[in-house]
């Protein structure tokens, strides 16, 4: 039964303060563009699948009898006569992370308006995460080749090809699903669709695609490197 | 602040003109969610079709040659499947949660009016998958709701092919329906208030659906996670949840899986979803009694912290449904505390809805009897849960009838006491019209009535060890003959019980004609929802200006106020800040 | 909306954090080259992993620099999955010990 009636935030208190006076205020909780907030809770939903998904592979691994194929040797690559473990692996992960950069300087250059950069870069964001999916594509076909399987391999524990095509295959998804995204949204920043509206849809899309790539980090940790 | 004031221009709103864009692709919430709630109810009409059959079996075995045993098994996996997900979620977040949360927090729309018209077609589309198990070769699946594997992938099962193919993707795309409708709901109520409706003033349903939509939001993925593995495991041959074993004298082919897995993520899933749907039932009783009661709801600030704190536990019980399972037993302990301490919050929400009726200037109206059967029943429900959570008690009680009247009195009919409260409620708003208060009562008395005679027994039952979903129960020595009376008298009343709803649609559709004009707020109602200029509301809610909001829901029975209630957009007046000063 | 509402930052931030991502990944390939085994190897790999993933959230998606209301609604439901993780793997640890209780193989 408060009575005044002006409780709007300006969003500048510090802190625990400044939470309570942001959810305490009306009409909007926090001062961000709808499109933003929805993208954060949609990425906190999917943080939770790909975590369930992990989690799982975790399960399966520790309660196996059969032994885990070494991962360092399956993924390890003759290159110039020199054998190299995990390799590709490795050049995927710079190859995300590479776009992971351009994205953050895309959203720079959007936010400053320079709109022709802004496209190129995105561009080129896109272009790196499709030679990531191809290298991907790469890599299935070499392990199909070696007789894994979703459901055996030749190498110990049949969960090891189930989880590999299950996990990646639905990071790669997601990768490819922000290629296409990317491109429309570039394809559409190139054409100045967005002079009116702003480009905070430059940093929406930014946030899905470094998603993308924390998402990998955490792959690469607990699935290659254990 | 630039980001609030697209809520404010009307002109963003394309006014729909042909009969298609107004009916069929609406992107009106209103529209959408009476859409939402006719495929729900449609749905939710099969389901109870289904439990009729099933009870036609276990009250006459042998009578009934059309049903044999995997068709049991058929009808109580879609029964539960359909009521738990595609009735109550989608009613109480995709139905009310659309309709009631631009209305009542005075939004004219939600923020993505798009992408909530494509949350109802992917539903749509998941029924008609779900539906179509019902005519594919080998039927639905017969794993029961929870789809346990091994069993459910494998021969001997009904439905191990097709049915549960159909079963995975029909919840799959649920859940991308569900996304899309729960991101806008979260969207909308934390960004698209009205001027002076901060998050303490919005009424009690908001908070209950906003909750539960969060919930809903986090504890999907597990299910879509552990479908898509089960999936691969079917399809695939993958052996996620498969350990090495002989069915029907045949080794197969899968080795090293894990069954318990998939229960606890399976579970990590289901419990939130019990809150999925007893949170927008919570909100919605407690608006209903602070009406029909004329009283403030007694301790609103602690109603608002008991959803959010239940919610939040939520996520740290799940294991309380597989004591029996095999589990690490060590879990037991955690998982026993922290369900009992959920009965904190919960016991605060009860003893708030009674004091709210205390003294209250109470109107026995159709919703308010209906809301004040909640109380029952959510209190037996309730109670019978602390039973459930202990572990040693638990042990004998798992898997009998005790679990079942258990969870059917407090998150199958509790929930549906208040859509039934909810419908009433709210009918003169969506429609204009006022229901036939006489069929009314009569629709809540045996519905009311009915639901102990079907469950009262169910506990005793459950107390002898009649085990759940058999299909008969043979010459079994424990099991007195006077059980199979019991089981009659029970399937009698459900089918009273369940014959009763056709007053309720029959009121619904004929009043749509019949009733007498509701004019604005016949409940006399505080909440935003009942302000609007036009009854039903028309496409943008609110004319050409948005509401303000100067108070809480909740000013009922305001001594000098012109009636007994002062709704939220009135503004204070000087006797009021007057009076407010002993309070502050 | 204006454009100064947006995440406006110095790029040499930006350039930073990208030159220690690279860092970071070269550092966790060589735990693996480097045929690290046991406890080393895992702090290694986790240590980089959350320095990475923390500089991402940070820097590259502006965590840093939102309010605090956003963080907590981004950081404390993630108790639940730190629970299930923790729960799944003692019983990922339980299973296995009864299949080698009650199968030898």
């Amino acid at each position: 039964m408060t009575i005044e009636t002006d409780t709007s935030t300006t969003y500048t208190d510090p802190g625990v303060d400044g939470m309570v006076s942001d959810w305490s205020s009306d009409r909007q909780t926090f001062d961000l563009p709808w499109g933003k907030l929805m993208m954060w809770i949609f990425l906190l939903s999917d943080t939770f699948i790909f975590s369930v998904f992990l989690t799982g592979y975790m399960n399966v691994r520790l309660s196996q009898t059969a032994t885990w194929p070494n991962t360092s040797e399956v993924f390890a690559l003759e290159i110039a006569g020199t054998h190299l473990p995990l390799i590709l692996i490795a050049i995927m992960t710079f190859v995300l992370i590479t776009s992971s950069g351009t994205m953050a300087m895309a959203v720079n250059f959007a936010y400053n308006g320079d709109r022709r950069k802004t496209a190129i870069l995105m561009g080129a964001t896109a272009l790196l995460g499709a030679s990531f999916v191809g290298m991907q594509a790469f890599e299935w076909t070499k392990l199909i080749g070696e007789g894994v399987r979703p459901w055996g391999n030749p190498m110990g524990s049949p969960q090891f090809g189930a989880a590999f095509f299950m996990i990646t295959g639905f990071h790669g998804l997601h990768v490819t699903a922000g290629v296409i995204y990317l491109s429309i949204v570039a394809r559409k920043v190139a054409r100045g669709d967005y002079e009116k509206k702003g480009y905070a849809i430059v940093e929406i899309t930014g946030l899905y695609w470094h998603f993308v790539d924390l998402v990998w980090v955490f792959i690469f940790a607990f699935f290659y490197l254990w | 602040m630039q980001n609030v004031a697209i809520a404010d221009q009307i002109d963003e709103l394309h006014d729909p003109q042909t009969f298609i864009t107004k009916y069929i692709w609406s992107q009106d919430h209103k529209v959408i969610a009476i859409q939402y709630g006719l495929t729900a109810i449609f749905v939710g009409l099969i389901a109870l079709a289904l439990s009729g059959l099933m009870r036609l079996q276990l009250g006459f075995p042998d009578a009934f040659d059309f049903i044999n045993p995997s068709d049991y098994l058929q009808f109580v996996t879609m029964h539960g499947m359909i009521m738990v997900i595609y009735l109550l979620t989608a009613l109480l977040l995709g139905g009310f949660g659309n309709y009631l949360i631009p209305l009542m927090i005075g939004a004219r729309d939600m923020v993505f009016p798009f992408l909530n018209m494509l949350s109802y077609w992917f539903y749509l589309v998941s029924v008609i998958v779900l539906l179509t198990s019902f005519f594919v070769p080998g039927g639905p699946t017969g794993a029961g709701w929870t789809l346990y594997p091994p069993q459910a992938i494998l021969p001997g099962t009904p439905g191990y092919d097709w049915g549960i193919i159909l079963m995975l993707v029909s919840l799959a795309i649920f859940i991308v329906a569900f996304t899309m409708g729960g991101l806008n709901y979260v969207t909308t109520v934390l960004q698209a208030r009205t001027h002076g409706m901060t998050l303490m003033r919005m009424p009690l349903t908001i908070w209950g659906i906003f909750t539960a939509t969060v919930l809903g939001l986090l504890a999907f993925p597990a299910l879509l996670v552990s479908a898509i593995m089960m999936m691969l495991d079917k399809t695939l041959g993958t052996s996620f949840f498969m350990p090495a074993l002989v069915s029907l004298g045949e080794n197969l082919d899968y080795s090293g899986g894990s069954p318990i897995l998939f229960q606890h993520l399976f579970w990590f899933f289901g419990h939130p979803e019990v809150y999925i749907v007893a949170l927008p039932a919570f909100g919605m009783v407690s608006d209903v009694l602070a009406t029909h009661a004329r009283k403030s709801i007694f301790g609103y600030r602690m109603m608002v912290w008991a959803i959010v704190v239940i919610g939040g536990l939520s996520f740290f019980v799940w294991a309380h449904h597989m004591y029996v399972s095999g589990m690490d037993p060590a879990f037991g302990f955690f998982f026993a505390t922290t369900t009992l301490i959920i009965a904190v919050p919960t016991a605060i929400k009860v003893y708030n809805w009674v004091l709210t009726l205390w003294k209250g200037n109470i109107q026995l109206t159709v919703p308010m009897l209906f809301a004040i059967g909640f109380i029952f029943t959510f209190t037996h429900g309730g109670l019978t849960g602390l039973f459930l959570g202990n572990v040693t008690i638990d042990l004998p009680l798992s898997d009998t009838y005790f679990v079942v009247a258990h969870f059917h009195m407090v998150m199958g009919v509790s929930p549906i006491m208040v859509l039934f409260a909810a419908i009433y409620h709210w009918y003169p708003l969506l429609t204009g019209k006022m229901f036939d208060e006489r069929l009314g009562k009569i629709h809540f008395w045996f519905t009311f009535l009915g639901t102990y005679a079907i469950y009262l027994p169910m506990h005793y039952l459950g107390f002898l060890g009649v085990p759940r979903r058999y299909f008969a129960m043979g010459s079994m020595d424990f099991i007195p003959d006077s059980a199979q009376t019991l089981n009659q008298s029970i399937t009698i009343s459900a089918l009273i019980v369940g014959f009763s709803q056709l007053i309720f649609l029959y009121n619904v559709f004929v009043s749509l004609r019949n009733g007498k004009p509701a004019g604005h707020n016949p409940w006399g109602a505080t909440s935003l929802e009942w302000q609007t200029p036009d009854v039903p509301p028309r496409h943008g809610n609110w004319g050409p200006k948005l509401p303000q909001v100067y108070r809480w829901a909740y000013d009922y029975g305001v001594p000098g106020a012109k009636e007994d209630f002062i709704p939220q957009n009135h503004p204070v007046t000087d006797s009021e800040r007057t009076a407010g000063e002993h309070d502050a | 909306m204006s454009e100064t509402s947006g995440q406006q930052h110095p790029v040499g931030v930006y350039l930073k954090v990208w030159i220690l991502l690279f860092v970071l990944s070269t550092f966790s390939y060589m735990v693996d080259f480097f045929h690290l085994e046991g406890y080393l190897r895992w702090t290694l790999i986790l240590i980089f992993m959350f320095l990475k993933a923390g500089f991402i959230i940070a820097i590259f998606m502006h965590v840093a620099w939102e309010r605090l209301a956003l963080k907590y609604v981004l950081f404390v439901p993630l108790s639940a999955i730190a629970i299930l993780i923790l729960l799944m793997a003692i019983e990922g640890d339980y299973t296995f010990l009864t299949r080698e209780t009650f199968f030898d193989q």
